[in-house]
């Protein structure tokens, strides 16, 4: 009764119910805190983890259907302390207010921008529909996004 | 990961059909598992054991043949989108596809889920696979055979335990088709309506055939009888297309929702016939 994953590089073990949502083992198991609990229903996107490179919602993955796969949270963009590009641009362009829902966006992005390097501000907006803001308005965040494409 | 009574991970069809006839009416299929996960906030109780079915490999194929396209019913939305986007015939499922709820919901919600997900009237690729005249395999203890996708629908609350929907299967024909939504946000999301339109037309641009799916209008998607006549037998006209729907309107019920009330719903449907029209009429 033991699923097998690969979080952020290392490999773990969850003894979970098998319908155990992804987002709970990560906080309460694993205490990667990243990945936000809001709507539990895969519509706000705080939850948002890469599973295998993909962006899923991780209130709606039973924990069962990662066995077996490589999980990465927003804890894995920045290495040795030092915040990858896009966390960076986030930064310098001032797209942070509350925080709840940046560790969505930023794997939602971060997906994104590596399967899409030079996308339009629409497609960046597109990718983002399943990240909801309540504080910013989205357009530093895409204004910070769209600066990562440009200097790829 | 060892065995687990209330979940069973099926290795291939015959052992998720031996799996769901073991377990009776304590089990179904389970495949991205985005609906079921929500069973909580629908006040449903879930079932006592799931049979996962997202890792069998026939169920996850799409086959491109001459006469028909085969599609699993454990393909993603995002791999479906994909593998229609060089169909022209198609168009219709592939924007349904591409254009569904939200990215991370579609690399894992199923066509076969979208399709057997009780309750969910907002469901994008129903009405596409309605107006592309598509049928499901399904697989019943009593043996397995195809019907249409409307037929399914009125069928799928009452089926007996054991059941599996294989595949969805879309005929593959000279007609033009698409998928008009109209989300919360522009960019995106849930729809509040939907119309899917599809049409043969003759060489010199005239209507021979025509089917219209309306979705997320009410509780579930179907076709639109009344405006499909008037369509046939003439050049596609969007804004009589729109008058027409405007008239039969009344032939809808609006559900009311937390996002929408039920009239608007049914208000929109011109517009949305009109932009399907016009967007035929720009395949010519």
């Amino acid at each position: 009764m033991s699923w097998r994953l690969n979080i952020n590089g290392e490999d773990r073990r969850s003894a979970s119910d098998p319908l155990t949502p992804l987002v709970d083992v990560l906080r309460d198991e694993f205490f990667l805190t990243g990945a936000k609990v809001v709507c539990r229903e895969g519509f706000c996107g705080a939850c948002t983890v890469l599973l295998d490179g993909r962006p899923v919602m991780s209130c709606l993955m039973p924990v069962a259907l990662a066995d077996g796969c490589a999980v990465l949270t927003v804890e894995s963009l920045a290495t040795d302390g030092v915040l990858s590009p896009l966390q960076q641009a986030m930064e310098q362009h001032d797209a942070v207010q509350c925080g709840m829902c940046f560790p969505g966006m930023l794997m939602s992005l971060t997906s994104f921008l590596q399967r899409t390097p030079k996308p339009t501000r629409e497609d960046i907006k597109a990718a983002l529909v399943g990240n909801i803001c309540r504080c910013t308005g989205y357009e530093r965040i895409v204004d910070a996004a769209l600066s990562v494409a440009s200097s790829g | 990961m060892t065995a687990e009574p209330g979940f069973y991970v099926a290795r291939s069809l015959p052992d998720a059909l031996a799996a769901l006839a073991d377990r009776g009416s304590a089990a179904i299929p389970l495949a991205g598992a985005t609906w079921i996960m929500r069973a909580g906030l629908r006040q449903q109780r879930q079932h006592r054991c799931y049979v996962a079915i997202s890792t069998i490999d026939e169920l996850r194929n799409v086959e491109i043949l001459d006469h028909e396209i085969r599609i699993g019913a454990c393909v993603t939305h995002a791999e479906l989108a994909t593998s229609l986007a060089s169909l022209p015939e198609c168009r219709a499922l592939a924007q349904a596809a591409a254009g569904s709820a939200n990215p991370a919901i579609r690399q894992v919600a199923t066509i076969g889920g979208n399709l057997c997900a009780q309750g969910f009237a907002a469901a994008d690729l129903v009405p596409a696979l309605i107006c592309l005249d598509a049928e499901i395999e399904l697989e019943t203890p009593r043996g397995s055979g195809r019907m249409a996708v409307d037929r399914f629908l009125e069928l799928r609350t009452g089926m007996e335990p054991g059941c599996l929907l294989r595949r969805v299967v879309v005929p593959r024909a000279a007609r033009r088709s698409v998928h008009v939504r109209l989300p919360l946000r522009k960019a995106g999301d849930y729809p509040v309506a939907i119309v899917s339109m599809a049409a043969s037309l003759s060489s010199d641009g005239i209507v021979t055939g025509a089917t219209v799916a309306v979705g997320a209008v009410e509780p579930e998607a179907r076709r639109w009888p009344r405006l499909e006549a008037d369509l046939i037998g003439r050049a596609i006209d969007p804004l009589h297309a729109a008058e027409t729907a405007e008239k039969h309107s009344a032939d809808f019920h609006g559900r009311d929702g937390i996002e929408a009330p039920g009239w608007y719903r049914v208000k929109v449907l011109a517009s949305l016939v009109r932009r399907a029209a016009q967007a035929i009429q720009g395949n010519l």
